[in-house]
């Protein structure tokens, strides 16, 4: 157990030696962290509103004619084996003019010299409630136009496209912030650790000689990029905090906000986060040390 | 397989070149019981160092078996060799202490090595000081001490992790007769409680009144056979 004590000991040390450095370092790693969280907390309210735009979201097939009872069931089984649906349901002529009637409300009378039969048949297709119906619907309904007697599908198009356009340019800019993390964190704390070992390189050749172990003499320095990780990433993911209630504060009340219920990450995705921080640091002094170290 | 449970240095027929070829050692045979004292003299480049770098694996020989402690170390493995080095203690000839770390640190770094408790190094670390008159020395950095003191503060080292073997390069080298007098008791001291001693020395003082052996080396052999004790 005396093990700890010793390692945390250097660790300080090596710290308190190259404190210019580790600020820079940490500086570095935090503000990595905050670019990346930033763009991954867009990305993940996006989706989140996306799924909630999606609840909207349903397929209209307008059809020739009326489908008779057998050929739903075949039709039914058609779409369902293209795609996962929540639910379909086949509405008549009357029924499309009773729905127009009751939406038109006071305004029905419009409708008393129009024929209940003059709308056309329809089937309504609600997808599964997710992402990926909202970029594959494009296909779905390229599909639900071949069923036969289908004349016309209609969904949100345009604000769906644009979505999906939307969503894949912030996936571009979430996969690049993350690769300037891993090389940034990466590349800062084994030049960090490089500089360590250099400093103590008197100290490390006699601490051999003295028969110090492999754990003695890497512990601290593996510690050193872990901690770097450690508050790094806390530091990045507490920017991020602020400046997410900064935001929420500073832009409640009505506006384009609204639309979206922003939330912060759930503590999963935090600790996430803050795992890969500690994880790439420590790789990073692990290259270090394999590389400049030898005991 | 040479080794002898009495014997804690074996080395036979060992030579070392160092390039371009310089013959620092040829042919060199020597057997140190466990607990025996023996002094290495001849002139400067005579190969005393060499000698006991290769003991303390700091170099490697070219030629012949070195073996300490009963391991080859040509072939020891480098978990066993940082196992061995914890017990050997070196007061190297250029003293090899940290000039920006305390008097106390370059001593304790030591036993820190062997993860040994704070106190019972705290103990050891200011005994040893108070042994060799620079207690008063601590706390001052190894780098801004004098020569004298800093030979001390590398013998403390030495001896401070209780070493099976100690071997000193010219531990005198910078002493006067008193502290000379200090260092030569701490030395014996160490000796008496079992501690093997290979000193390589200049100073006839320390070892001509002894009954311990004297080996001469002289262009890196000896001048003639050491005899066994």
């Amino acid at each position: 157990m005396r093990f700890f004590p010793y390692i945390l000991k250097q660790t300080g040390r090596n710290l308190r030696k190259t404190w210019g450095t580790q600020v820079m370092t940490l500086l570095t790693v935090s503000l990595s962290v905050l670019i990346f969280s930033f763009f991954f907390l867009i990305h993940t309210n996006i989706l989140k509103a996306g799924a909630r735009l999606g609840d909207e979201l349903r397929l209209i097939v307008y059809l020739d004619d009326e489908v008779v009872p057998a050929m739903q069931e075949q039709l039914k089984k058609r779409i369902t084996d293209f795609n996962e649906v929540e639910n379909i349901v086949f509405v008549s002529r009357q029924e499309a003019f009773a729905r127009l009637a009751n939406n038109l409300d006071q305004d029905r009378d419009v409708l008393q010299d129009m024929s209940p039969t003059f709308l056309p048949p329809s089937i309504e297709i609600f997808p599964k409630k997710n992402l990926k119906t909202l970029t594959t619907i494009k296909r779905f309904s390229d599909y639900l136009i071949t069923l036969p007697g289908a004349q016309k599908v209609q969904y949100g198009q345009e604000w769906v496209e644009r979505f999906g356009y939307f969503n894949s340019l912030l996936r571009i800019v979430v996969l690049l912030s993350a690769g300037l993390l891993v090389i940034s964190t990466v590349f800062m704390v084994s030049y960090t650790i490089r500089l360590t070992l250099f400093t103590r390189h008197e100290e490390l050749e006699l601490l051999r000689l003295l028969g110090a172990t492999n754990t003695y003499i890497q512990g601290p320095l593996l510690l050193e990029g872990l901690l770097q990780g450690l508050m790094g990433a806390s530091l990045g993911l507490l920017s991020l905090f602020l400046l997410f209630s900064w935001i929420k504060l500073r832009f409640s009340g009505p506006g384009f906000l609204n639309l979206f219920d922003f939330s912060f990450f759930p503590p999963a995705t935090t600790c996430t986060i803050l795992m890969t921080g500690i994880i790439l640091c420590s790789l990073g002094s692990l290259i270090s040390i394999r590389k400049f170290l030898r005991v | 397989m040479t080794y002898n449970s009495q014997s804690m240095v074996e080395l036979v027929k060992v030579s070392k070149v160092y390039p371009p070829d310089i013959m620092a050692l040829q042919d060199i045979s020597l057997s140190v019981k466990r607990g025996e004292m023996i002094f290495l003299t001849g002139m400067s480049g005579a190969g005393k160092t060499t000698l006991l770098k290769l003991i303390c694996s700091l170099e490697t020989s070219d030629k012949g078996l070195v073996e300490v402690a009963g391991h080859d170390l040509n072939r020891i493995k480098p978990v066993v060799l940082q196992r061995l080095r914890q017990k050997i203690g070196v007061a190297y000839q250029d003293f090899r202490l940290l000039p920006l770390q305390s008097v106390y640190q370059n001593i304790a770094m030591a036993m820190e090595v062997s993860y040994l408790p704070p106190a019972t190094i705290r103990k050891r670390v200011e005994s040893l000081l108070e042994q060799l008159g620079i207690a008063d020395k601590r706390d001052k950095l190894a780098g801004k001490i004098s020569r004298g003191e800093q030979q001390r503060v590398a013998i403390a080292r030495a001896a401070t992790n209780a070493p099976t073997l100690l071997l000193a390069d010219e531990p005198t080298g910078n002493l006067d007769a008193t502290i000379t007098k200090l260092v030569v008791g701490l030395l014996e001291s160490l000796n008496q409680a079992g501690t093997t001693m290979i000193i390589a020395t200049h100073d006839q003082s320390i070892y001509r009144q002894t009954n311990h052996r004297v080996i001469n080396l002289e262009h890196g052999r000896f001048t003639e056979p050491p005899m066994e004790p």
